[in-house]
């Protein structure tokens, strides 16, 4: 039994060998082209072409899409680590890393290819270069021209420059003024980020200037006398202590402030012509220096009720911050 | 009873100034001042250009408040004595002795006018500010008393020339210093001129009601005035930062234009200007119906009562009108109450 089954399998074995053998050599050979719009290429190479040292990487993204029923022999792809010869010499460039994907569709196969260069050369000047073209095999129907199904795609190479490596003092560079270097451009990314944050101090210091225009206030118009004074009034509670004259004493420094001179009940006509935007309150403003006098300077007033008038300053004080910033206020009944 | 007093009598002071401006047209103003003056029982210097009715004015007042009416003429020749009497030779061709215009009325003389003090020579000056702060006279070995005098004084403003300028003592005697200026209004010049009524005082004056008041019974109601009529701790605290504010000014912040405010004040209010100030401003709350005093009833009397106090440095004195208009207008403005 053993006698028999062993020449049988030398025989297998020679068969598949056989086999292998032919298909690496069938890969090797040129197959015919592709047909034409089977392959569809986009490419996306690197943005510049010029100013690589070595070390460099140089990455290209290659997306094919490829009509049913052919389909990609994966296989074909270049591999890490060729090294790649131009006129039969090594190029000095290096596939560093390779990666594809694939995604169906309905009529279509997409192939995305995420290839890597290295760059090994390097010249005393500046030397053209290229990444390969690279050959890819689809498998496709038999047909006349290549009966195996077997058609090839040639992706183009893409051209560059290397630049030189010079070490200091090795090279003269008025010598090497080749019009094809490109300018040796500043790092701009520091000083962005410097600017960055220039502006963003120039922008708080405008901001703290604001603040400081506004009399310390979070907008200008909120510095004004009468919204300072809606700011106090607006804290003060009928609990507090002499809450109601507190409120008219903000109201007469506002007042005061406003119009740059003591302002009493003999003077009001004359402020109104100053402001005339206060005109629309007259009434409420003879009603405040009325409450006023009883608050202040009448020794028998009557009782006031406090909580009632200092709601109602309350209110007075919001007309005047309106009328200060000429809008138009809203009427309050009589305290 | 005393409300009803105030009442009462502030009835007849309205009627008092209905009167008046009657007769005296276009002078609102003026004749609230005298009438504030009348009730707080001060004297009072009239500043004003002959022939703007001054006399027309005191005389109405006379009519309405009764009592004596007294006039002399400042003349330089004006000796203390012709004041007090004067004398002449008889139909009997003996010298006799006539009691002189302050003599004349007795106790009750009333309204004692003073025309052009400021001819007079400072001997005249001495012997009226005595009569006008003590309200007595010594003279022919007898104390004569004139409890309800009000003296009113009117300077010579335009002339220079052999006039005697009142000093800062004497001036601050005076409660007020009244400007009389024409009204310019077309209306009332058109009527002070072409009205025949005004053409004859004499019979102006007699149109108007007598004695409205009881001349001998304002020093007693004036008095009730003032104690009745009450100011406030904020009106007092205001009060004295004006009063401070005559003083130094420019501590106020107070500016007077193409003036050194640390030189113009040599002497900003008295106490007794102040006092005479505030009493003023008491009658005017009255007048106003109301029980305590309010600034605005300060500002009412504050250039009356308190310009003609103030003493300037002499390089300024001769615009001493217009600075101290400006001045005491830049102090109520800077002064806040409360």
């Amino acid at each position: 039994m053993n006698t028999l089954i062993k020449p049988l399998h030398i025989s297998l074995i020679s068969l598949v060998l056989f086999l292998s053998a032919s298909l690496a050599f069938a890969n090797d050979e040129p197959s015919p082209e592709i047909p034409e719009g089977v392959v569809k290429l986009t490419k996306v190479d690197p943005a510049r072409n010029v100013g690589y040292l070595m070390g460099d990487i140089l990455d290209r993204t290659i997306t094919l899409e490829v009509k049913k029923p052919y389909k990609l022999i994966e296989t074909t792809l270049p591999i890490v680590g060729y090294e790649h010869r131009y006129q039969g010499q090594v190029s000095g460039i290096e596939l560093r890393k390779i990666s594809h994907t694939k995604k169906y569709s309905n009529t279509s196969t997409v192939y995305v290819v995420q290839l890597s260069y290295q760059v090994f050369a390097t010249a005393p000047t500046v030397k053209p270069a290229l990444l390969p073209a690279e050959i890819v095999k689809f498998q496709g129907p038999s047909t006349s021209e290549a009966r195996d199904g077997l058609v090839q795609y040639r992706i183009p190479e893409f051209y560059f420059r290397s630049s030189p490596m010079a070490v200091f003092g090795a090279v003269k560079i008025e010598d090497d003024m080749s019009p094809l270097r490109q300018p040796i451009l500043l790092q701009a990314y520091p000083v962005k980020q410097k600017l960055v944050a220039c502006l963003i101090i120039l922008g708080f210091s405008l901001l703290g200037l604001l603040y400081i225009l506004g009399v310390r206030a979070w907008l200008p118009l909120m510095g004004k006398p009468f919204a300072k004074a809606v700011r106090q009034t607006r804290k003060l509670s009928p609990k507090d202590a002499d809450a109601l004259k507190t409120a008219l004493s903000s109201m007469h420094q506002a007042f005061n402030t406003s119009a740059q001179y003591s302002v009493f009940s003999d003077n009001i006509t004359e402020f109104i012509a100053q402001n005339p935007s206060f005109k629309t309150i007259e009434a409420e403003m003879h009603q405040f220096f009325a409450l006023s006098h009883q608050v202040f300077f009448e020794t028998h007033n009557a009782s006031t009720d406090e909580a009632t008038s200092l709601n109602w300053v309350k209110k007075f004080s919001t007309q005047c911050r309106d009328c200060e910033r000429g809008l138009k206020p809203a009427k309050q009944k009589k305290a | 009873m005393s409300d009803n007093q105030l009442t009462d009598m502030r009835q007849h002071a309205q009627s008092l100034e209905t009167e008046i401006n009657k007769v005296v047209v276009g002078q609102q103003t003026p004749i609230r001042l005298i009438t504030t003056a009348i009730f707080s029982r001060g004297h009072v210097l009239l500043e004003g250009d002959v022939g703007v009715g001054k006399t027309t004015l005191l005389r109405a007042f006379t009519r309405c408040i009764g009592g004596g009416y007294q006039r002399v003429e400042g003349t330089i020749d004006l000796m203390p004595n012709d004041l007090v009497y004067h004398t002449y030779l008889g139909e009997d061709g003996k010298p006799h002795v006539s009691p002189g215009p302050l003599l004349m009325s007795g106790e009750s003389l009333s309204v004692f006018f003073f025309n052009e003090i400021n001819r007079a020579r400072p001997q005249v000056h001495s012997l009226l500010l005595r009569v006008m702060a003590e309200r007595t006279l010594s003279a022919f070995n007898k104390e004569y008393q004139f409890p309800n005098m009000q003296v009113f004084a009117d300077r010579n403003q335009l002339e220079k020339e052999e006039t005697f300028e009142i000093p800062a003592a004497a001036r601050d005697r005076f409660m007020m210093e009244i400007p009389i200026v024409v009204p310019d209004e077309s209306a009332i010049m058109e009527s002070l001129v072409f009205d025949t009524k005004y053409h004859n005082v004499d019979t102006l004056v007699n149109t108007l009601q007598a004695n409205i008041l009881q001349f001998d019974q304002l020093n007693g109601f004036s008095a009730l005035l003032q104690d009745k009529i009450e100011a406030s701790p904020t009106l007092r605290q205001y009060a004295l930062n004006l009063w401070r504010a005559t003083k130094t000014p420019s501590a106020f912040g107070v500016k007077v234009n193409g003036v050194d405010m640390n030189r113009l004040v040599l002497s900003g209010s008295s106490p007794r200007g102040m006092s005479m100030m505030l009493a003023a401003a008491r009658v005017n709350a009255w007048l106003n119906n109301r029980s305590s005093v309010l600034p605005e009833d300060i500002h009412a009397v504050f250039h009356s009562t308190v310009a003609h106090r103030l003493a300037f440095s002499p390089v300024y004195e001769m615009r001493r009108t217009e600075i101290a208009r400006e001045l005491l207008s830049g102090i109520v403005n800077a002064v806040a109450a409360p």
